[in-house]
C-alpha cells in the first residue's frame, strides 16, 4: 500500500527534486557524510597513523604524479593481468566441463570447496617455498584467488541452462556440437560474465595480499614502507588509489557484462 | 500416420520403486487428424508425446510414422513446448528461424519463411524484440511459428497454452484452430483441460494413470471449420455433453486415486 500513498506525492513534487532522486545523489550524499565523519575523527582522535580526509586528498595528488607510485602500480598490475588472464583461461573451460559432466563435478567438488574456504594467505609460505619470490609466485596467487569464483559461476551457468531448450534444439535435429554452440554457451554467458567480474575483484585482493605478506614490493611494498615511516596521509593515498583501480575495473566488467549479455535480467545490478 | 503398438515405459523413482509411466498403449493417429491427449497428471501423456518426438526412449513396443520406426527426432515432426522454450538471447526473428538454421537453410530463404509465419501468428512489428519483452501469449505464438517454419507433417504440442492466462488461452485456441484449418497437418496435442481437448480435437484420447493407459477414445462430432463460431460451439449440446462426460471420467479417476492413497 505504500506505493499507492506515495506515488501521487512524488509526481506532485517539482521536476528538479525528481531529477535529484537518483542513485548517484544518494552515493554522493553518503560519501559526503563519510568524508565529514572521517575528517572529525582524524582531527580529534587520529593520532599519528589516521590522517584527516583533507590530508589524504592532499597526499593523493603528489602520489598520483610520483614516478615511485606508477612504477609500483605497473609492477603490481603485471601480476594482476597475467594472473587474472590465467584464471579466466583455466576457470571458464573448467567450469563448463564441470557443469556439463556430473561425474567430474562429483570428483572435483571437494577440492573446489577447499579452494573456496581456505584463506589463501595461508598457502603463501607454501608457494614461496616451491616457486620462490618472483613474478611467477605472485601470478599463481592471483590466479588461485580468482579462479575458484570463475569456475563456480561458470559451472552454475551451464547447469542452469533450461533443459527444455536442449530438447527443443534436439527436435530440430541438433547434434552435441550444435547444442554446445547454440544453447549451452550462449545460455551460460551471463553467468560466465558474472564469474569473470567477481573473479576480477578477487584477483585485485590477491594482488595486494601477496605483496603485503609475501614479497614487500610494488603497491603492497609502498603501503608497508609508509606505515613504517608513519606517513599516514601517503599510506591512505595508496589505499585510496588501489580502491579506485578496483572500482574502475569492476565497473568496466559490469559494463561489459551488460553489453555482452543484455538479455540477462539483472546483469551487474542485483547480484553485484 | 502414427502407429503406436504396446508401448511400455517404467521409470525408477528416487526411492527406488518402479513407476509405470506407460503400460501397453496402442494408438493410431491418422494423417491430418487433430488428436488431443487428455488425462490426469502422471498418466504419461507428455511422456508419450516426447517418445513420438524422439526425445525419450521406451522399454517395449514400437512407434512408427508412415511405416518407419521412430529412433530419434526427425524433420517430419516439430514440437511446441509448455514453457515456450525460446532462446532468451535471440530476437523473435532469430527464434523463428532457429529450426531452419539448424537444418542448414540459407539466410535469405529462412528469413523469408520466418517472416510469413511471424505475420501468420500476428507478430509483425515484433521481429527484433527478445522473448523477455513479450507477454506469455506472444511468446507461445513465437513457439508455434518456429515449429511451423520447418514445414513439419506432424505438430506435437505439449500443453502449449498451459502457462498463459485464461483469456489469452482462449484467443490462442481460436487462432490455432484457424491456422490448422488453413494448413491441415497432423497434430497431437497434450492438455489437461477437457474444454480445450473437445474444442480442438477430432478425437479425444482419455488416459488414466498408474500405469498410463488409454481408458477411452471419444469422437468429437462438432463440424469444421470451428474457428468461425467458437462461442456458438461452446454452447452446443454435443460440446456440453462430451465435456461433461470427460469430466465424469476424470473425476472418478481422481477419486479412485484418492481411495488408493487412503488405503496405503
Amino acid at each position: 500500500m505504500t506505493s499507492l500513498t506515495h506515488e501521487p506525492e512524488r509526481s506532485a513534487r517539482p521536476a528538479m527534486l525528481n531529477r535529484l532522486d537518483s542513485p548517484l545523489t544518494y552515493q554522493i550524499l553518503t560519501f559526503a557524510l563519510f568524508a565529514i565523519g572521517w575528517q572529525i575523527y582524524g582531527t580529534f582522535f587520529g593520532g599519528l597513523l589516521v590522517p584527516t580526509f583533507t590530508e589524504t586528498v592532499a597526499a593523493l595528488v603528489p602520489t598520483l604524479v610520483s614516478a615511485e607510485f606508477w612504477e609500483a602500480f605497473v609492477v603490481s598490475n603485471q601480476a594482476l593481468v597475467l594472473g587474472f588472464a590465467a584464471a579466466v583461461a583455466i576457470g571458464v573451460p573448467t567450469g563448463i566441463v564441470l557443469g556439463r559432466f556430473r561425474t567430474l563435478e562429483r570428483l572435483s567438488n571437494v577440492y573446489l570447496n577447499i579452494l573456496l574456504v581456505t584463506p589463501m594467505a595461508a598457502i603463501i609460505p607454501l608457494l614461496v617455498m616451491s616457486v620462490g619470490f618472483g613474478l611467477l609466485s605472485r601470478v599463481i596467487l592471483v590466479t588461485l584467488f580468482a579462479v575458484v569464483m570463475i569456475i563456480v559461476n561458470v559451472r552454475a551457468g551451464i547447469r542452469q541452462v533450461d533443459p527444455s531448450l536442449i530438447q527443443m534444439a534436439r527436435t530440430f535435429g541438433a547434434g552435441e556440437a550444435q547444442i554446445w554452440r547454440e544453447i549451452l554457451l550462449p545460455g551460460a554467458l551471463p553467468s560466465i560474465m558474472t564469474g569473470i567480474r567477481l573473479g576480477l575483484g578477487r584477483a585485485v585482493t590477491g594482488m595486494v595480499i601477496v605483496e603485503l605478506l609475501m614479497v614487500s614490493l610494488a603497491l603492497g611494498g609502498l603501503i608497508l614502507e609508509y606505515r613504517g615511516s608513519f606517513n599516514g596521509p601517503a599510506l591512505y593515498a595508496v589505499i585510496v588509489a588501489i580502491i579506485a583501480e578496483a572500482l574502475v575495473l569492476i565497473s568496466a566488467a559490469q559494463w561489459l557484462e551488460r553489453r555482452i549479455a543484455p538479455w540477462a535480467p539483472s546483469a551487474g545490478k542485483a547480484r553485484s | 500416420m502414427i502407429e503406436i503398438n504396446q508401448l511400455t515405459k517404467t521409470f525408477t523413482s528416487q526411492d527406488g520403486t518402479p513407476v509405470h509411466a506407460l503400460g501397453g498403449v496402442d494408438l493410431t493417429v491418422n494423417d491430418n487428424e487433430f488428436l488431443t491427449l487428455l488425462g490426469p497428471s502422471g498418466c504419461g501423456k507428455t511422456t508419450m508425446l516426447k517418445m513420438i518426438a524422439g526425445l525419450q526412449g521406451w522399454d517395449g513396443g514400437t512407434i512408427t510414422i508412415d511405416g518407419k520406426a521412430v529412433t530419434g527426432p526427425g524433420p517430419d515432426r516439430s514440437m511446441v513446448f509448455q514453457n515456450f522454450a525460446l532462446l532468451p538471447w535471440a530476437t523473435v526473428m532469430d527464434n523463428v528461424c532457429f529450426g531452419l538454421r539448424l537444418r542448414g537453410t540459407e539466410r535469405r530463404a529462412r528469413e523469408e519463411r520466418a517472416q510469413e509465419l511471424i505475420e501468420m501468428v500476428g507478430l509483425s512489428g515484433f521481429e527484433s524484440k527478445r522473448p523477455g519483452e513479450l507477454s506469455g501469449g506472444m511468446q507461445q505464438r513465437v513457439g508455434i511459428a518456429r515449429a511451423l517454419a520447418v514445414d513439419p507433417q506432424i505438430l506435437l504440442m505439449d500443453e502449449p497454452f498451459g502457462a498463459v492466462d485464461e483469456q489469452t488461452r482462449r484467443l490462442l485456441q481460436e487462432e490455432l484452430l484457424s491456422i490448422w484449418e488453413r494448413n491441415r497437418l497432423t497434430v497431437v496435442f497434450v492438455t489437461h483441460s477437457m474444454e480445450e481437448a473437445v474444442l480442438l480435437g477430432d478425437r479425444v484420447v482419455l488416459m488414466s494413470a498408474r500405469p498410463g493407459q488409454i481408458s477411452e477414445i471419444v469422437e468429437v462430432p462438432l463440424a469444421r471449420p470451428r474457428s468461425s463460431d467458437v462461442g456458438g460451439l461452446e454452447r452446443s449440446r454435443e460440446y456440453t455433453e462430451i465435456t461433461a462426460h470427460l469430466w465424469d471420467q476424470l473425476r472418478s479417476m481422481h477419486s479412485e486415486h484418492r481411495a488408493v492413497e487412503a488405503v496405503r
